[in-house]
């Protein structure tokens, strides 16, 4: 018989060699350490001005998730057309009084052109993430990763960087023929990650309960199937046997989470498959996906953490009717529903406009007077359409700003617009008979 | 025995010189691959036995399936990622190149195989692997799959985002219905007000995710030209790759007329703002 340390040891043993090779899961970060030591990149820190918060990941290693002075590394998908994806974390953000910067001087990761098509290499994929790294380094603010696919490449490209010295020496030689350096951040943190981190400050905010809710996860794959060991698991949820994002902050808003069977499947969104093989992805997001959510596990609404499983889950159900599904299961992300329970404008922050399915159900559930917000949001677009002047989360870009990529520093002061945490959370509306 | 003959006979029979059953399904162009194709074959399974990632991606295989059994493309293609990994272990120049006339391109990149494989193999990058290999020597299959990227390769070689909200256009994403992606009949007012409702300024644009710097696009396309990938384009679509450089020589122009504009701001400034040339 073990005892608890023996077992322990044996664990640690398994978990960190995954796999029939033998091959040991190394920390890339105390690798960065050394290479930083020897002058081959700069370690990009967390420091006590980014506020962490301690998370543990699938090994039970500590990661530092940094919820303050942040740089936000924006999802071509979502700012495309999931806009109130951005804007809900952006108002969130406001509303915890937490600084970032949003600024036009990133690219995105490239990656989901590279999972597409294939038309990039190893060495541009890593010097795309290098550069956008140091861009968030010299403005001293620390990368926030808004996609799921932007976060599983960079995690791989730090974990090349750091491995390979060849195409770290050619990375580094682009770098330098613009004058940046090669910088790594030393943590690489996914927006579900910070919403995790502000689980407390998020539900001191609550506006609107969640109890009526039965919600179901769809967890994106390259949040957790790309270099695992960097994603964050929690003994609250499911035992530590599944991600903690974004299952944990549906939890503490008071939604009820329903498992269903084929929780592992991806969404079918294919990266190819969606622009160019959509009969892929909507078959497989319709029989896979949303069938099992709505039969099996009765749900209101699937939250998801990535730009490809909304876009992939909203958009290909309305065609569903056609063959006989005519499920229409409202999709969100983990922060649209967020900022919804803490009293954003459905239309105005949340952007619900743009999701193909529809949400009007959803909002009825939880209390929220969407017909008031419709009409808002149409007179708005009134005032737009007359010439009248956009309502904006932060100041706007300078000028000077679309040529060049200046470093203006922080846009909110720390604290300043954060709203107090309001009386406690008032009992719902709208129940389960209201359906 | 040989870890090939765990495979089924049709994936055996592309193995084998002397195939004793004819292929059930003609997916592998086998009968139309002329000379050249065989020595292209030839030249990109050498190159991808030599690649360094091969020996980092391969490390074996016990024939569980477990790959394929979680595999989302598997259900409803002709494709297993296992068929994928022996290729890349004990396959030839023609089962390389059977592959990647169609089957390279099944892959969802979803990494569920990487995550459920006991020996650690990544699949899914040893496939991606192959699929810059047909890519950049212009494998004519491969130039077909990819012919309707055209948009958002321009976009992303230019500004580097790879979507807009003008590319959600009625007429070619009617399975997403009438109320995807803010539609006009639906709200009343142009695209370009829906964009200006957003919150954010850097994405109150209709021609791009977000709106980009000049600096950070030319940034973009000089890594794009010191790492190869220009070149890699250049085999896939050569006039495409010539249209690229002459978007970007236009913004390489408007670049040195801004910084003649701002130059009195820019020589207060330190970094890659007062240096970069573009």
């Amino acid at each position: 018989m073990l005892n608890a340390t023996q077992i322990r040891q044996v664990i640690e043993e398994r978990t960190e060699r995954r796999h029939g090779t033998g091959k040991k899961v190394v920390d890339v970060r105390e690798e960065m350490d050394r290479l930083e030591d020897q002058g081959e990149l700069i370690v990009h820190r967390i420091r006590p001005e980014n506020r962490p918060v301690e998370m543990k990941t699938l090994f039970g290693w500590t990661k530092r998730i940094p919820t303050n002075r942040l740089w936000h590394h924006k999802s071509c998908g979502q700012c495309g057309n999931i806009p109130g994806y951005p804007s809900s974390l952006l108002w969130v953000m406001n509303e915890t009084g937490r600084s970032y910067l949003n600024e036009p001087h990133q690219t995105s990761c490239t990656a989901w052109n590279y999972h597409g098509t294939a038309t990039s290499n190893p060495v541009a994929l890593a010097a795309v993430a290098a550069r956008n790294f140091h861009r968030a380094y010299e403005t001293d603010n620390f990368p926030l990763i808004h996609c799921g696919t932007s976060f599983g490449d960079y995690k791989e490209m730090r974990k090349l960087l750091v491995e390979n010295a060849e195409i770290r020496h050619k990375v580094r030689d682009v770098l330098r023929s613009m004058d940046r350096d090669l910088v790594l951040p030393e943590e690489i943190v996914h927006y579900s990650e910070w919403v995790q981190a502000m689980t407390p400050e998020i539900v001191a905010r609550q506006k609107i309960a969640a109890s009526g809710v039965v919600a179901t996860v769809h967890e994106p794959c390259h949040y957790y199937k790309m270099v695992p060991e960097d994603a964050i698991y929690d003994d609250a949820v499911y035992q530590g046997q599944r991600p903690a994002v974004p299952t944990g902050i549906l939890l503490a808003l008071g939604a009820t989470v329903a498992d269903y069977s084929t929780w592992y499947d991806c969404c079918g969104f294919g990266f190819r498959h969606i622009l160019s093989e959509r009969e892929f992805s909507r078959s497989f997001a319709n029989l896979r996906k949303i069938r099992p959510m709505v039969e099996e596990a009765h749900s209101d609404v699937a939250i998801t953490s990535d730009t490809g499983c909304v876009t992939t889950l909203d958009k290909s159900q309305w065609i569903g009717k056609a063959h006989g599904q005519p499920y229409l299961l409202p999709v969100l992300s983990d922060i649209q529903f967020v900022a919804l329970t803490m009293g954003a404008h459905p239309y105005k922050i949340a952007q619900l406009h743009w999701h193909a399915a529809p949400v009007d159900r959803l909002l009825d559930r939880l209390g929220i007077d969407w017909r008031t917000a419709k009409t808002e949001f149409l007179d708005y677009l009134r005032q737009l359409k007359s010439g009248g002047a956009p309502e904006l989360l932060h100041p706007p870009r300078e000028d000077i700003e679309r040529f060049f990529a200046i470093n203006k520093g922080q846009v909110l002061p720390d604290e300043t617009r954060a709203t107090p945490p309001p009386s406690p959370v008032p009992v719902p509306s709208a129940g389960r008979g209201g359906r | 025995m040989s870890v090939v003959a765990h495979l089924p006979r049709r994936v055996l029979s592309l193995v084998e010189e002397e195939a004793p059953d004819p292929p059930s399904m003609n997916l592998t162009g086998r009968e139309r691959m002329t000379v050249s194709d065989r020595t292209l074959a030839e030249q990109m399974f050498t190159e991808f036995r030599q690649d360094p990632r091969h020996h980092e991606f391969v490390l074996g295989c016990l024939n569980c399936g477990e790959c394929t059994t979680g595999c989302p493309a598997a259900r409803f293609y002709d494709f297993s990622p296992r068929e994928m990994l022996q290729i890349a272990q004990t396959g030839d120049a023609t089962t390389l190149w059977d592959a990647m006339q169609e089957k390279i391109w099944a892959c969802c990149q979803c990494y569920t195989c990487n995550m459920r494989c006991r020996f650690g193999n990544d699949i899914a990058g040893i496939i991606s692997v192959m699929r810059e290999l047909s890519v950049r020597h212009g494998v004519e299959a491969t130039r077909r799959t990819l012919s309707p990227f055209n948009r958002s390769l321009t976009l992303l070689m230019t500004v580097g985002t790879q979507v807009s909200s003008d590319m959600i256009q009625p007429d070619f994403f009617r399975d997403w219905g009438p109320f995807a992606a803010g539609s006009e009949q639906v709200w009343g007012v142009s695209a370009e007000v829906m964009r200006k409702a957003i919150p954010l300024d850097v994405l109150q644009t209709t021609t791009s995710s977000w709106e980009v710097s000049v600096q950070t696009s030319l940034e973009l396309f000089r890594i794009y030209e010191q790492t190869g990938v220009l070149d890699m384009l250049r085999g896939l679509d050569p006039d495409l790759t010539e249209m690229l450089v002459d978007l970007i020589e236009e913004r390489r122009e408007e670049f040195t007329e801004a910084r003649e504009r701002y130059r009195t701001e820019i020589e207060r400034m330190h970094g890659p703002v007062a240096t970069f040339s573009g």
